[in-house]
């Protein structure tokens, strides 16, 4: 019996792969159109899944609360504001002031300081680098942005004079030249591995949907 | 009809065929893996994490199901089944975060499923997948009460990751965890590479699988890739010199 569900499912799969694979390669009206209505069904469920997804984030954070876990008024916090925010949109809807100034006045502030947190937290990363790493590329990337990140600076750009000069074509040689290959091989290798992880599922090998 | 879609269901052909040829003469031309030291370091960490009865956490990052940007939470997905299989008799199994609900869904079947072949699906909690923020920031907001209080020791970012992949990777280093780092973005690798301790380049993110046993078509589908790789920087080469002739101008 058990076998027999792990077929349906890997067909179902794989025929929807193909299916939506082919509307890309097949210049047919009918298999485009196929391709479109499976991937509208493909965003409804992702929009379903998303409640299934707070479902479980509200579940996490129960169990932490009624368990006292260590930390647990954090979740106790979390839990009424998710409370509140969602009866405030389910009650007024998502365009009403009060939604649209949460947004603004709290979430859009707290991630914007953890933005800033990641500027510290790249510099720290940058001074533990330079003083644990001891590899030659790890050398050679503090060193590079360490030139580009002078060359950006107003003492080059607005400066006259040999050293200013150097260190701004310097940067724009980095940036242009060696980053900018550098980038396009690892983006040809991550385009070659996102293939490769698309066909395995494909073909069934992985089989993200369980056996 | 166009050249392109031609030439892309030929590239798709290709690389199934070489995946296929592969997996069938594995055993009569058998090959090594590169070292990726992240990987080799990895399996040591683990093993020392189960036995110090220490939690591995696998992180799968914002990306949604669909979208481009999927492909390398799948490949966490497949991390995820080895790392779900080496700890599921350990006192504190493996857990898993992402940022989407359905990627949250598909880590629950995949944990599911490695429990059952196990025969200990009674010790599966969905818990142990957990959606922490419909949002980068507000997902890697969460990170730090995850890392600090299941009594993690490995913490592996293995998926799509924005820059807010670095401050996930700084909250392992903070806390003194090992901290695999990879993701698909060229941005976010970089960041990576500066704040994980054993970070993935380029493809590495998509390898996980091959270096972890996952199955022969996963070591099949890196040569593959190697093979693919070849012929598109001979096109380059062959492409530039032309280019360089005059050729096609």
């Amino acid at each position: 019996m058990k076998i027999w569900g792990y077929i349906l499912w890997a067909t179902v799969a794989v025929s929807t792969g193909i299916l939506v694979l082919l509307g890309y390669f097949v210049d047919n009206p009918a298999i485009h159109n196929v391709r479109l209505l499976i991937l509208q069904w493909a965003t409804i469920l992702a929009a379903v899944a998303l409640f299934l997804g707070l479902a479980n984030l509200w579940s996490v954070h129960w169990k932490k609360v009624s368990d006292q876990e260590k930390g647990w008024p954090y979740s106790a916090v979390l839990m009424l504001f998710f409370i509140v925010t969602l009866a405030i949109g389910l009650v007024f809807g998502p365009d009403c002031p009060i939604v649209a100034n949460l947004f603004n006045y709290i979430q859009l502030p707290v991630e914007a300081s953890l933005m800033a947190l990641l500027m510290v937290a790249l510099v720290v990363a940058g001074f533990r680098m330079a003083t644990q790493r001891r590899d030659v590329v790890s050398m050679m990337f503090v060193g590079t942005a360490i030139i580009v990140l002078l060359g950006y600076s107003p003492w080059v750009i607005g400066g006259n004079g040999f050293v200013p000069e150097t260190m701004g074509y310097l940067r724009v040689w980095l940036t242009q030249v060696w980053s900018a290959a550098g980038a396009r091989g690892i983006l040809i290798g991550v385009a070659l591995g996102s293939i490769t992880t698309g066909l395995r599922i494909l073909l069934a090998v992985d089989r993200p949907y369980g056996d | 009809m166009s050249k392109e879609p031609i030439l892309g269901l030929a590239a798709l052909i290709l690389f199934i065929g070489l995946m296929i040829l592969f997996t069938i003469t594995r055993k009569r031309w058998p090959v090594a893996l590169r070292s990726i030291k992240g990987f080799e370091a990895l399996g040591i960490a683990i093993e020392r994490a189960v036995e110090a009865g220490k939690r591995v956490h696998l992180s799968l990052g914002s990306g949604s199901v669909i979208g481009s940007d999927s492909a390398a939470a799948f490949a966490g997905l497949s991390v995820l089944r080895r790392v779900a299989s080496a700890t599921i008799l350990s006192d504190k199994p493996a857990i898993v975060t992402t940022g989407d609900g359905a990627m949250t869904m598909l880590a629950q079947d995949t944990l599911r499923t490695s429990y059952q072949q196990a025969r200990v699906a009674d010790r599966y909690r969905p818990v142990m997948a957990r959606m922490l923020g419909p949002t980068p920031f507000s997902y890697v907001a969460n990170m730090p009460d995850v890392l600090a209080n299941n009594d993690v020791a490995v913490h592996i970012l293995n998926g799509s990751f924005g820059s807010e992949g670095a401050l996930a990777a700084a909250f392992g280093e903070s806390e003194g965890l090992f901290v695999l780092g990879g993701a698909d973005d060229v941005r976010s690798q970089a960041i990576l590479y500066a704040t994980a301790g054993h970070p993935l380049i380029g493809e590495e993110v998509f390898a996980g699988g091959a270096y972890l046993n996952a199955g022969p078509m996963h070591r099949a589908s890196l040569q593959a890739q190697d093979i693919v790789r070849i012929l598109v920087v001979a096109f380059i080469l062959i492409g530039t010199l032309l280019r360089t002739l005059g050729v096609g101008q």
